[in-house]
């Protein structure tokens, strides 16, 4: 068994989503990725807080040594994220039942009137990657439509995206209709994008202002 | 005299792999076709003869060859002044190079410091009014906008131009359609601005409401550069085949679509097919060789096609003026030049990739760029592998800076992968990438894909890794220029 386990972290850590997937050397479609892998450990009743704490936590760590020697770039980091998005779909239902939680929901949106979206899905792949629930609204997202989905999904981490001046302002706005409809104290907002600094989030009042994936999951888990 | 640079065209792809290139676009047009929700566009592109698929618009061959037979091969882009005309013609091509945007600080030199300031009106006005001083400035893309609201935006643009230029004026940005019959009224002769609309947002997706604003801009009979710019391994295949294509169908289906609404239409073709920083933060990458070659190659395409072309160069990461800025910059602009982009707008001035202006920084690239003229036409046609060097090498010593040997190696073995293929143009590859696109874009989450199969690529070294230029620029000159041309503003007056 532990080396079916082994075989899952080793996919994780070539970034092998499903079968389709070639592989590093181009030779391995057809074989099991990491969607195949995972689904057959659950159905042969494999723990799955053993697959968690076994494959995909070891395998990411593994990830981000090998990220942080040079060896590995930036995509094949975010190809191990996705898989562990492809493997955690199969596990949420599961651990819920183990009463393990995952490290909480976080809503992603550009803001309304803006279309830059690359940033916002890389940050949102690598918080999947490392362990968050991500709901992703996509871009020119209206405030109210933000503020709505953190009252129906209880989400408590909102993250928003804006790329240009002129819709920097609707990141107040959310900040602003949070307090309004009183949920402000229970949402920790986090933003980013190129013309978002330090100043501006102090300045709406909001929490955390990020350069990059790391530095926000180095703020939510400081 | 009219403005430009008459020169002899040098070519990285022969006709018959412009064709096929062609043939994979419209391949990936009548296949797939372009996302598109847009009401107004989606009733011209059917009444046209294209197909609506649920969310997406496929157009045939057929459709695509008339419309790009009907664009306007060459027109005169007027100017306040006549003597700063600019003739655009792919038969008789001469380059104008002008400044770009849209920039959100500005570099202010205080106390011997470069301080980086958010940019405001005063700022607009400064560079407009030194590159109206400056003569290898051919025209004006609105290098910052002016602090006011939205609403005030389009107007006040149109009107400081009007004060401090007698440029051809590239508006860049219609920020209210409904302001273009009040800029028209104020500019008297429409054909002395144009825009640049960024309607496709890449993989394949004309967007509203920037799509409808093109329509009007077109419909007003207003030359506007149809801009596509993915960033290869996360917009686009990072192949530069594959990103070659792709720009080129996104492109054509917005000329297709100029064509529907006005035949003849006054389109600049604006294709800007760079890479990403895939080994870091994926940002995105300029003015590094693939970036240079790839942009260079696109100029063939519309040479190809006979549309002007709206090309790209000098996007230096660079956050303050130096030499490793200077050497990228006066590379891009002479690979740029020399494959006859007619209307080069970006970086002129700017650092920080396209974040900032710097008033020292116009000033340096207008030598930069007088360089770049000089040789191009006391060596039409040369060899560039020579002259690049040469080029960029001189103008980091008009700045005092010490060349060594190792800064001349680095420069060659940019030129050197300027210059080398890594993927070859042959239909079987071709109708490979195509159908890398095709799956891409049809998957919920094109990035994953392209981000994916980028890792292949990335080993075989398609991303250029060198060292930086260092070396101490004297910018004596430049600021004692800068002060003669804003001193007066500065003694109150
Ligand atoms: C690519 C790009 C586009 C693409 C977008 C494609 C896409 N799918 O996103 C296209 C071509 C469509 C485009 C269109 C436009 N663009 Co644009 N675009 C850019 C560009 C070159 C790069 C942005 C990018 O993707 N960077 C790479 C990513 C990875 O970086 P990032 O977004 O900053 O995200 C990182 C961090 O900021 C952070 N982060 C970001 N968001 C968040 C959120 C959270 C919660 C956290 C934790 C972190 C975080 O983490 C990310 C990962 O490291 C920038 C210039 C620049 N260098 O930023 C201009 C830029 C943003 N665009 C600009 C402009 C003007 C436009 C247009 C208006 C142009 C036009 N004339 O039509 C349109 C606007 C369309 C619209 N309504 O939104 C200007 C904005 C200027 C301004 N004053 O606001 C810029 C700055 C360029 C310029 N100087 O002119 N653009």
């Amino acid at each position: 068994m532990d080396e079916f386990l082994e075989k899952i972290k080793e996919n994780i850590i070539e970034g092998r989503v499903d079968s389709q997937d070639e592989g590093f050397d181009g030779t391995k479609a057809g074989q099991p990725g990491v969607t195949e892998l995972v689904q057959e450990a659950v159905n042969k009743k494999i723990s799955p807080v053993d697959i968690l704490t076994k494959c995909l936590n070891p395998g990411m760590e593994e990830v981000g040594s090998l990220y942080e020697k040079g060896e590995y770039l930036t995509p094949d980091m975010l190809a191990s994220a996705e898989c562990v998005k492809a493997a955690m779909k199969l596990l949420d239902p599961l651990l819920v039942n183990e009463n393990i939680q995952n490290k909480g929901k976080i809503i992603m949106a550009t803001v309304q009137g803006d279309l830059h979206d690359i940033g916002k899905n890389i940050v949102s792949t690598l918080l999947r990657g490392s362990g968050y629930e991500v709901l992703d609204l996509g871009t020119d997202v209206s405030v109210g439509k933000i503020v709505e989905t953190v009252k129906e999904t209880k989400a408590r981490l909102v993250g928003l995206s804006a790329l240009l001046t002129s819709t920097m302002g609707r990141m107040e706005d959310v900040v602003e209709k949070l307090k309004k409809e009183g949920l402000r104290k229970n949402v920790k907002v986090l933003i980013g994008g190129a013309p978002i600094s330090m100043e501006f989030a102090d300045k709406i009042g909001a929490d955390f202002y990020c350069t990059d994936a790391f530095d926000a999951i180095n703020k939510l888990e400081a | 005299m009219p403005r430009g640079l008459k020169i002899k065209k040098q070519s990285f792809l022969t006709e018959a792999e412009c064709r096929i290139v062609h043939e994979g676009s419209c391949r990936l047009l009548e296949e797939t076709g372009v996302e598109l929700t847009n009401p107004k566009a989606l009733n011209l592109f059917k009444e046209g003869g294209a197909i609506q698929k649920g969310n997406r618009i496929k157009m045939s061959r057929d459709m695509i060859n008339r419309a790009v037979e009907k664009t306007a091969k060459n027109f005169i882009m007027k100017a306040k002044d006549p003597e700063n005309e600019l003739i655009l013609d792919t038969k008789s091509p001469r380059v104008h190079f002008g400044t770009g945007g849209q920039a959100l600080y500005v570099l202010r030199k205080e106390n011997g410091m470069f301080k980086k300031k958010e940019a405001v009106t005063q700022d607009l006005v400064d560079i407009l009014r030194i590159c109206e001083k400056l003569d290898h400035v051919d025209f004006i893309t609105r290098p910052v906008e002016p602090d006011v609201p939205d609403e005030e935006m389009d107007l006040e643009k149109t009107r400081l131009f009007l004060a401090h230029t007698t440029k051809h004026m590239n508006l860049a940005n219609l920020i209210i359609e409904d302001c273009l019959p009040d800029i028209i009224e104020k500019v008297g002769d429409r054909s002395s601005i144009s825009f640049i609309s960024c309607v496709a947002v890449s993989p394949l997706n004309l967007v509203s409401p920037t799509v409808e604003k093109f329509i009007r801009i077109v419909s007003e009979d207003i030359p506007v550069a149809i801009s596509s710019c993915p960033q290869a391994g996360l917009t686009a295949p990072l192949s530069e085949v594959g990103e070659i294509i792709q720009v080129n169908a996104e492109i054509l289906s917005a000329v297709v679509l100029a064509n529907l609404v006005r035949p003849g239409a006054k389109v600049l073709y604006r294709g800007i097919p760079i890479t990403s920083n895939l080994h870091l933060d994926v940002s995105p990458r300029w003015c590094q060789p693939e970036s240079i070659r790839r942009i260079a190659l696109i100029s063939d395409i519309t040479y190809f096609y006979g549309i002007p072309c709206c090309g790209t160069a000098a996007v230096s990461d660079e956050k303050k003026p130096t030499s490793q800025a200077l050497s990228e910059k006066v590379l891009g602009w002479i690979f740029e030049a020399a494959s006859g982009a007619q209307f080069i707008n970006s970086a002129l001035g700017m650092l920080e990739q396209v974040m900032t202006v710097s008033p020292e920084q116009y000033i340096i690239d207008d030598m930069g760029i007088s360089l770049v003229k000089k040789y191009l036409s006391m060596h039409p046609g040369a060899d560039l592998k020579e002259t690049g060097r040469e080029v960029v090498f001189k103008a980091l010593e008009t700045f005092d800076v010490k060349t060594t040997r190792e800064m001349e190696k680095e420069i060659a073995n940019r030129i050197e992968f300027i210059y080398s293929p890594k993927e070859e143009y042959s239909p079987d590859y071709i109708n490979n990438q195509v159908d890398h696109i095709v799956n891409a874009v049809s998957s919920a989450k094109s990035s994953s894909k392209f981000l994916k199969d980028s890792r292949k690529g990335l080993r075989k070294g398609w991303l250029y890794m060198g060292k930086r230029i260092e070396g101490a620029m004297n910018l004596k000159e430049v600021l004692k220029t800068k002060d003669g041309i804003l001193g007066m503003r500065l003694r109150g007056t």
